[in-house]
């Protein structure tokens, strides 16, 4: 035979659309604000927590949103939300980014949530989010969030510039494909 | 090889919304067409087209290890002096490629000659992995065409098997300009494909890419680009503002560079320059070698990197006339021996090879009414039988 035995699509057309109607499956874990949150709870060693909260304040600068103005950071969260990263422009000036709100656990509360930094936007001030800008919900303390929400969350670097692709298609008019 | 007419199936609109294909009709002129299918025997296939597309496909990698080994070949291939280290590296580091399309002139008789290789941003991808494979199902199915057909087109494993093979981590940008319906079509089948593979992948438009401050490219939500497929040629990226930052930016791109080499024209006089005489090649040359002579008034002039047939010009007693208008040709000519598509009740059709990750897998036939091929040409479906 000179053709694929099947083909599937996963995305495109309206098989996709029954997938994505599925429940999301949820994991355990835990929220703080702060350590002495923590190790209140009960269960959880004062050596954990702050095991848990350096290896989240660690990544903070690293997956945290970048803005170029203290304005624009804080119109995402919130008057006195934000803080100068360790980047910079390209014209040497500060990079924003949101303060940490708190922090989520790791898989040391038998799930598969990853540990890092939590932050609250200006909005949602009730809720945190994670640096990848997903809902985990107001609770703290133990507490079950979507799988999908509490894996590792990306690098996040300050764009200095966009738009430097994609002249020749606009100027030529022919697509780019053949 | 035989041009059959079909009766099209009744619901083929709704089938083809089903399956995602929203272009099937661009701009209310047909481009998928099931009124006819050319019927190819086994051998044909075999023998005519997807052993010769192999061996032209090991041809090119010659071509590509002598280019990246004379600064003055690159040079005739008007790739900038600034990547030619670039491109040098791409190949030397056995970056993988996914995917191309040798264009063939073919009538069932007599060997394939190849027009060109779009090896760095082919569509017509998805019609001729998908819908054209849903067709030949359900019109056996519907009696359409007898039981017991075939057909050339094992691109969907292939794409899927090729995408976990890159070895990538993380990620998978996938990027097309913004406004085309078809290379976006393109672009989500491959990133259908690529989520099959069991990688995450992220879309977005070649405008959208940013530049961080570390030199990394980076997506809208500021994260780093590393793995980037790129509906998106070559030559374009290399001149645009970002271009000299892309050798900097730690991300491999998908095709990899190398494929600057073979989606050029200056590939056919490469090709005829070390193959001379191959049943599959026509004779080409660089405008300015004097054997370009030797093709006396009979012959097409072709921009180095023209697209979509803009610029080219058919010589022939002395007449030229052009296609498409176009803003190629600055960058040199190729010329290459007139051999005019063959007709076929008067459409004629350009058989369009699929290699995948290298490999044969596939074809599609495109249909026009004039000499050139050109983005107006109909998609016509094909099956094997003997």
């Amino acid at each position: 035979m000179k053709r694929s035995s099947r083909i599937a699509l996963v995305m495109m057309g309206t098989s996709a659309l029954t997938l994505s109607a599925c429940e999301e499956p949820k994991t355990d874990t835990a929220i703080f604000e702060t350590v002495e949150q923590c190790i209140a709870e009960q269960g959880i060693t004062a050596e954990q927590c702050y095991g848990e909260f350096n290896a989240a304040k660690a990544q903070h600068a690293e997956v945290a949103p970048k803005y170029a103005s203290r304005a624009d950071c804080e119109a995402d969260f919130g008057a006195e939300g934000c803080e100068v990263s360790p980047y910079r422009t390209n014209a040497g000036g500060s990079v924003f980014m949101p303060l940490m709100a708190g922090f989520m656990m790791g898989q040391m509360m038998g799930g598969r949530a990853y540990t890092q930094p939590l932050y609250r936007s200006g909005d949602d001030g009730k809720n945190f989010r994670t640096a990848n800008n997903r809902s985990v919900g107001g609770a703290i303390g133990r507490t079950q969030v979507a799988e999908r929400a509490a894996g590792r969350p990306a690098q996040k670097l300050y764009t200095q510039q966009r738009g430097g692709f994609g002249a020749r298609a606009r100027a030529t008019g022919f697509r780019a494909g053949a | 090889m035989e041009r059959l007419p079909v009766r099209p199936r009744d619901n083929w609109r709704e089938v083809a919304e089903e399956h995602g294909f929203t272009f099937h009709t661009p701009d209310g002129e047909r481009y998928w067409d099931e009124t006819h299918a050319y019927r190819f025997t086994l051998r044909e296939i075999e023998d005519d087209l997807e052993e010769p597309a192999e061996e032209l496909e090991q041809m090119c990698f010659e071509v590509v290890e002598r280019a990246v080994g004379d600064e003055e070949v690159l040079g005739r291939l008007a790739i900038p002096e600034m990547f030619r280290g670039y491109v040098a590296d791409s190949w030397r580091n056995r970056e993988r490629n996914l995917y191309g399309r040798m264009d063939f002139r073919y009538d069932g008789t007599g060997p394939a000659k190849l027009y060109e290789y779009n090896a760095d941003t082919p569509t017509s991808l998805y019609e001729s992995a998908i819908f054209q494979w849903v067709w030949l199902e359900q019109a056996m199915e519907q009696g359409l065409i007898p039981e017991g057909a075939d057909q050339f087109n094992s691109l969907h494993e292939r794409l899927t098997g090729a995408f976990g093979r890159f070895g990538i981590e993380g990620p998978l940008h996938l990027a097309c300009a913004r406004d085309t319906e078809e290379d976006l079509g393109t672009v989500e089948y491959l990133e259908d494909c690529a989520r099959q593979a069991g990688l995450a992948t992220r879309r977005l438009f070649i405008e959208d890419i940013g530049l961080a401050d570390n030199g990394r490219f980076t997506d809208l939500d500021d994260e780093p680009v590393r793995w980037l497929f790129k509906l998106y040629p070559w030559e374009w990226l290399m001149e645009e503002e970002f271009g000299s930052r892309i050798p900097g930016s730690g991300a491999q791109f998908i095709e990899p560079g190398w494929k600057a080499v073979l989606s050029n024209k200056g590939l056919l006089a490469l090709l005829w320059e070390m193959f001379e005489g191959h049943p599959n090649l026509l004779p080409a040359f660089f405008e300015d070698d004097p054997k370009a002579a030797s093709l006396g008034g009979r012959y097409v002039r072709k921009p180095l990197l023209s697209r979509e047939g803009a610029n080219v010009t058919f010589v022939e007693n002395g007449r030229a006339s052009t296609g498409l208008d176009g803003p190629y040709g600055a960058e040199g000519f190729v010329r290459q021996a007139l051999a005019p598509l063959p007709s076929f009740d008067g459409r004629r059709p350009m058989c369009g090879v699929w290699l995948v990750a290298s490999e044969p897998a596939g074809m599609c036939i495109r249909e026009d009414e004039s000499a050139v091929t050109t983005d107006d040409a109909c998609f016509i479906p094909h099956f094997i039988l003997d």
